[in-house]
C-alpha cells in the first residue's frame, strides 16, 4: 500500500530508503492503532448524538412549543448540551485522535505508553458524559462554553493530563533533530489546553473574579479554546495532509514559522470583541479588535503557504477525499477569520453583536474550519489503522457535499438572519418581536441546512462503523473520489 | 526550528501575555468595586442578594435563560437599548459586582432583562431596588407549598387601592379576590391578585414599560394580570403566547404543577385564561422553583443611578463626566 496516495511519490525520499521508511511508519502506524481508534470511535458517538441535539435544538428555536414541557428538553437546557457535546465528545476527541497519531509518525517512533492514552480517552468519556447529564439535569453552571459542573470538569481535566502527559513523553523519545511545522502546533495544543482550562476554572470557580470579568474570563476561555486549542490541532493537521497528500514539501517554512508566532500572540488576544459596547473598560474590547485583525497575518502567511504549496496540484481533489476536505478546512479557515474581522469592527458589531452572527462565527471555526480538517485527516488515516481501504467513494462524496453545503447554508442563512435582526434591533420604531420575527424564516433554513448536516454524519458514521468492523476494501490503492484516468493527473 | 526552548518558551510567552492582558490587569482595573453609597453611608448600590434570589439565579443559569436573554444595556451612543426602555442608562461594572455567575448575555432572541424588575407595578417595585435582599430573606420559605403566611411586617405594600378587582379584569376561574389572600408570600413573589395596577380602562398603568402605550414596546393586555408583576411572571413562563402571540419563548411548564383545588383556591394559583385554563376544579400553582426564578427576575433593576454613568433621566445623578471604566 503506498502511503502518500494519489502521486506515488515521496518527498525527498529516494527509492531505496523509501521502502526501509514505509515499513517503519507502517510498524508506527500499528502502534497507533487502539488508543486512536478509542478516541475516534467516541468522537464519532458524540457527533452523532450531539447532531440529534443539534437538530433538536435548531428546530424548537422557531417552534418554541416542541417538546417543553419536559425539564431536560427545554431548550435552554438542550442548547448548552449539544455545544458541549460537541465541543468537548466530538471536536476534542476527534482531534486529539488525530494529534496522537501525528505526533507518533512525526517523533518517528511507536507509540509508547499506550494505557496512558486508553485511561485518558476513557476519563474523557465519563467527563463528558457525566457534564452531559449534568446540563440536561439542571446542573448547568450557567458560564458558556465551562456548563460542564465541578464534578465533571474535574474529570475531564484528569483525562487531559493523561494525554498531554504522554503527549510530552512521547515527545521526548522522538528520533530525528527536524521538528516539523506540525509538531509546533500540536505541542502548543498539547500544552495550551491544560492551562487554558485550569486558568478558567480557577478564575470562575475555584477562586471567582468579580461581576463582569466572569464573563471577560468566559470569553477569553472560550476563544482561546478555539483558537490556541482547536485551531492549532486543524492547522498542524493540514500542514501535515496537504503536502503528504500531493507529495511535495511545505512551500515556505519561513511563511510557516512567521504564521505560526503571528497565530499564537494574537489569536490569543481576541475574544473581548464579543463584548463590544458592554460593561468594561474599553481597552479591553479594543485590544481584542486590533488582535483580530491582526490575525489576518497568520491567516495570509498560512494560506499562502498553502496555495503555493497546493500550486499546480489543485485538480488532485478531484481524487483524494482526505485532500478535499482538508483544502476545503484550511480554506474556511481563512472565511472564519474574514467574517470574525468584519462582526468585530465596532460599526457592524452593534449590529449583530446580539445575534445569530455570533454562531455563524462559532460554526465557520469549529465545523467549516476544524471539522472538516478533521474529517479529511480521519479519512486518511483510518485505513492505516485497520488495514482496509474505505469502501464506497460514493459516500465519501456524499459526505463531502452534504457537509460541504449544509455548512456553507448554514453559515449564511445564521449570517443573514443575524445582520437583519440586529438592524431592526437598531431601529427602535420596530417591537423587538418583530426584530425576531424577520429572523425565523432564516432559521427555518437553518434548519433545512441541519438535515443536510445530520444525513452526512450519519453517512459517515455508516462508512466509519463498516470500517471498524473490518468491511472496508483490501486493496493496495487508496479509495479515490474518481477513478484516476491514467496518466491525466501526474504530469503537471 | 531548532531547540526545543525558544519555542516551548514561546509557547509558554505568548499564552502567559494575553493571560496577564486579559484577565489579571482587567482585574487589577475593575476586580475590587465596592458597592456606591451617599455621604451618610445609606443608599447602598447594588447589595448583595441570598435567599431566593440566590436560588431564583441557578434556576436561570439551569435552564439556560442567558441564550435568549441579555442584562446589559448599552450606552446610548452605541446602540438603541435606551430607547427600547430597557433601561435609562447603560450598565456599567458596578452593577454586576455581587452577581454570580454574571448573566451578562450575548443573544437576544427575547429581550433585554438588565431591568425587567423595574418594571414592575409600582406597589411591587417599591420593595424592591435596595431593600430586597433583606425583606427576601426574612420569612423562611417552605419548599412551594402554597401556605398562606401572614405578611411580614413592614414589607407589605399598602393595600391596594379601591380599583382592585375591577370590571376591567374579568376574573378567571383561578382568580381570588384580593379580600381572600392578604398578600401570602414574601413580597417580591407576590403573586398579587390582580389588584392595584388595572385602571378601569384596562390598558396600562405599569411604571416603566409600557407608558408609551405604542407598538414597538408590550403593551397590556386586558384580561392579564398587571405588566411585569409577579403573577404576569407566572403566567408569562407558564404560557408565553397567551401574553404576546409573536413570543418565541418555548413554555417552562415543568416549573408549574397542576392539582386539585382541596377547599379555597390557591393564592398562588396562576391566571390563566383560554385553553390555557385548567379544568374546572383545579388549578396551577408554582412550584418553589418558579417562585424563585420570578423573585429573582424582579430583583433585576439597574434603575438605581451610578456616578461614574450618566442616566437618561435627567432627575437623576448628577451629569458628570465619567472616569470609569467602560466609557
Amino acid at each position: 500500500m503506498n502511503a502518500t496516495g494519489i502521486p506515488l511519490k515521496e518527498p525527498e525520499i529516494s527509492a531505496v530508503a523509501g521502502d526501509t521508511e514505509q515499513l517503519e511508519r507502517a510498524y508506527i502506524d500499528a502502534s497507533t492503532r487502539v488508543p486512536v481508534l478509542m478516541f475516534y470511535a467516541s468522537a464519532m458517538a458524540w457527533l452523532i448524538l450531539g447532531t440529534l441535539l443539534a437538530g433538536f435544538v435548531s428546530w424548537k428555536l422557531h417552534s418554541p412549543d416542541l417538546l417543553s414541557d419536559i425539564s431536560f428538553l427545554t431548550w435552554g437546557r438542550v442548547r448548552p448540551a449539544h455545544m458541549n457535546v460537541m465541543v468537548y465528545g466530538w471536536a476534542s476527541m476527534a482531534g486529539m485522535g488525530t494529534a496522537i497519531w501525528l505526533m507518533a509518525r512525526l517523533c518517528r517512533t511507536v507509540l509508547r505508553f499506550p494505557l496512558l492514552l486508553v485511561a485518558g480517552a476513557c476519563f474523557w468519556n465519563l467527563g463528558v458524559l457525566l457534564g452531559v447529564g449534568g446540563i440536561l439535569l439542571g446542573d448547568s453552571t450557567g458560564y458558556q462554553w465551562l456548563e460542564f459542573p465541578g464534578y465533571a470538569a474535574i474529570i475531564l481535566f484528569v483525562a487531559y493530563t493523561l494525554v498531554a502527559s504522554w503527549a510530552v513523553l512521547m515527545f521526548r523519545y522522538r528520533r530525528g533533530d527536524q521538528i516539523y511545522i506540525t509538531q509546533w502546533y500540536l505541542l502548543g495544543a498539547f500544552l495550551w489546553f491544560p492551562w487554558l482550562y485550569a486558568a478558567g476554572q480557577l478564575m470562575l470557580f475555584v477562586v471567582p473574579v468579580q461581576g463582569v470579568l466572569q464573563s471577560a474570563v468566559g470569553w477569553w476561555y472560550a476563544n482561546n479554546l478555539l483558537f490556541l486549542w482547536f485551531g492549532a490541532i486543524a492547522l498542524g493537521t493540514a500542514y501535515y495532509m496537504i503536502p503528504k497528500v500531493i507529495g511535495r514539501p511545505v512551500y515556505s517554512y519561513h511563511l510557516a514559522t512567521i504564521g505560526f508566532w503571528s497565530y499564537a500572540l494574537f489569536s490569543s488576544w481576541t475574544g473581548m470583541q464579543r463584548l463590544v459596547d458592554g460593561p468594561f473598560p474599553a481597552w479591553m474590547i479594543t485590544a481584542s479588535i486590533a488582535a483580530t485583525i491582526l490575525m489576518m497575518i497568520p491567516v495570509a502567511t498560512v494560506g499562502l503557504n498553502h496555495h503555493m504549496t497546493m500550486q499546480g496540484y489543485f485538480p488532485l481533489m478531484r481524487y483524494s477525499p482526505t485532500l478535499r476536505f482538508t483544502v476545503f478546512g484550511a480554506m474556511s479557515y481563512t472565511v472564519f477569520s474574514i467574517v470574525g474581522v468584519l462582526i468585530s469592527l465596532r460599526s457592524v458589531a452593534r449590529y449583530v453583536s446580539f445575534t445569530q452572527a455570533s454562531i455563524a462565527y462559532s460554526h465557520l471555526g469549529l465545523y467549516a474550519f476544524f471539522t472538516m480538517v478533521i474529517f479529511g485527516s480521519m479519512y486518511y488515516i483510518v485505513p492505516r489503522l485497520v488495514g482496509r481501504e474505505w469502501r464506497y467513494a460514493s459516500l465519501i462524496k456524499l459526505h463531502f457535499w452534504a457537509s460541504a453545503y449544509g455548512i456553507g447554508l448554514m453559515t449564511l442563512m445564521l449570517l443573514a438572519s443575524g445582520f437583519l435582526q440586529g438592524a431592526d434591533m437598531q431601529n427602535p420604531t420596530l417591537a423587538f418581536s418583530e426584530s425576531v420575527e424577520t429572523a425565523l424564516p432564516y432559521l427555518r433554513g437553518r434548519s433545512l441546512a441541519g438535515i443536510l448536516l445530520t444525513a452526512s454524519h450519519f453517512i459517515f458514521a455508516y462508512h466509519f462503523g463498516l470500517m471498524l468492523l473490518g468491511l472496508g476494501r483490501t486493496s493496495t490503492v487508496p479509495t479515490f473520489l474518481n477513478p484516476v484516468e491514467a496518466e491525466a493527473s501526474g504530469g503537471h | 526550528m531548532k531547540g526545543l526552548a525558544p519555542l516551548f518558551l514561546g509557547i509558554f510567552g505568548t499564552f502567559a501575555f494575553s493571560w496577564l492582558g486579559l484577565t489579571v490587569v482587567p482585574n487589577w482595573q475593575i476586580g475590587h468595586l465596592n458597592p456606591q453609597s451617599d455621604e451618610e453611608g445609606t443608599d447602598i448600590y447594588p447589595q448583595p442578594q441570598s435567599g431566593m434570589f440566590e436560588r431564583g439565579a441557578r434556576v436561570y443559569a439551569a435552564n439556560g435563560c442567558i441564550y435568549c436573554h441579555s442584562q446589559q444595556v448599552r450606552a446610548d451612543y452605541a446602540a438603541d437599548d435606551i430607547e427600547r426602555k430597557w433601561g435609562e442608562r447603560r450598565s456599567a461594572p458596578r452593577d454586576y459586582i455581587f452577581e454570580r455567575p454574571v448573566f451578562l448575555g450575548k443573544m437576544r432572541m427575547g429581550q433585554d432583562i438588565a431591568n425587567v424588575g423595574a418594571r414592575a407595578p409600582a406597589e411591587q417595585e417599591s420593595p424592591l431596588p435596595v431593600g430586597a435582599a433583606t425583606s427576601a430573606t426574612s420569612p423562611p420559605q417552605q419548599g412551594g407549598a402554597p401556605v398562606p403566611s401572614p405578611a411580614p411586617p413592614g414589607a407589605s405594600p399598602s393595600p391596594p387601592p379601591p380599583s382592585a378587582g375591577s370590571p376591567a379584569l374579568p376574573s378567571s376561574p383561578a382568580t381570588s379576590p384580593p379580600a381572600r389572600s392578604p398578600n401570602p408570600n414574601a413580597p417580591p413573589v407576590s403573586p398579587s391578585p390582580p389588584a392595584a395596577a388595572a385602571t378601569p380602562g384596562g390598558t396600562t398603568s405599569v411604571s416603566s414599560g409600557a407608558s408609551a402605550g405604542g407598538a414597538p414596546w408590550p403593551v397590556q393586555t386586558s384580561g392579564e394580570p398587571p405588566m411585569y408583576s409577579a403573577a404576569w411572571h407566572h403566567v408569562h413562563l407558564f404560557s408565553p403566547r397567551s401574553i404576546n402571540i409573536d413570543s418565541d419563548m418555548p413554555s417552562y411548564r415543568f416549573l408549574y404543577r397542576a392539582r386539585r383545588i382541596s377547599d379555597a383556591p390557591s393564592a398562588d394559583a396562576l391566571q390563566l385564561t383560554g385553553s390555557d385554563a385548567p379544568p374546572e376544579g383545579w388549578e396551577v400553582v408554582p412550584t418553589f422553583d418558579a417562585k424563585c426564578l420570578v423573585a429573582y427576575l424582579m430583583s433585576l433593576n439597574q434603575s438605581h443611578p451610578l456616578k461614574e454613568v450618566r442616566s437618561a433621566a435627567p432627575a437623576a445623578a448628577s451629569p458628570a463626566p465619567s472616569p470609569a471604566p467602560g466609557k
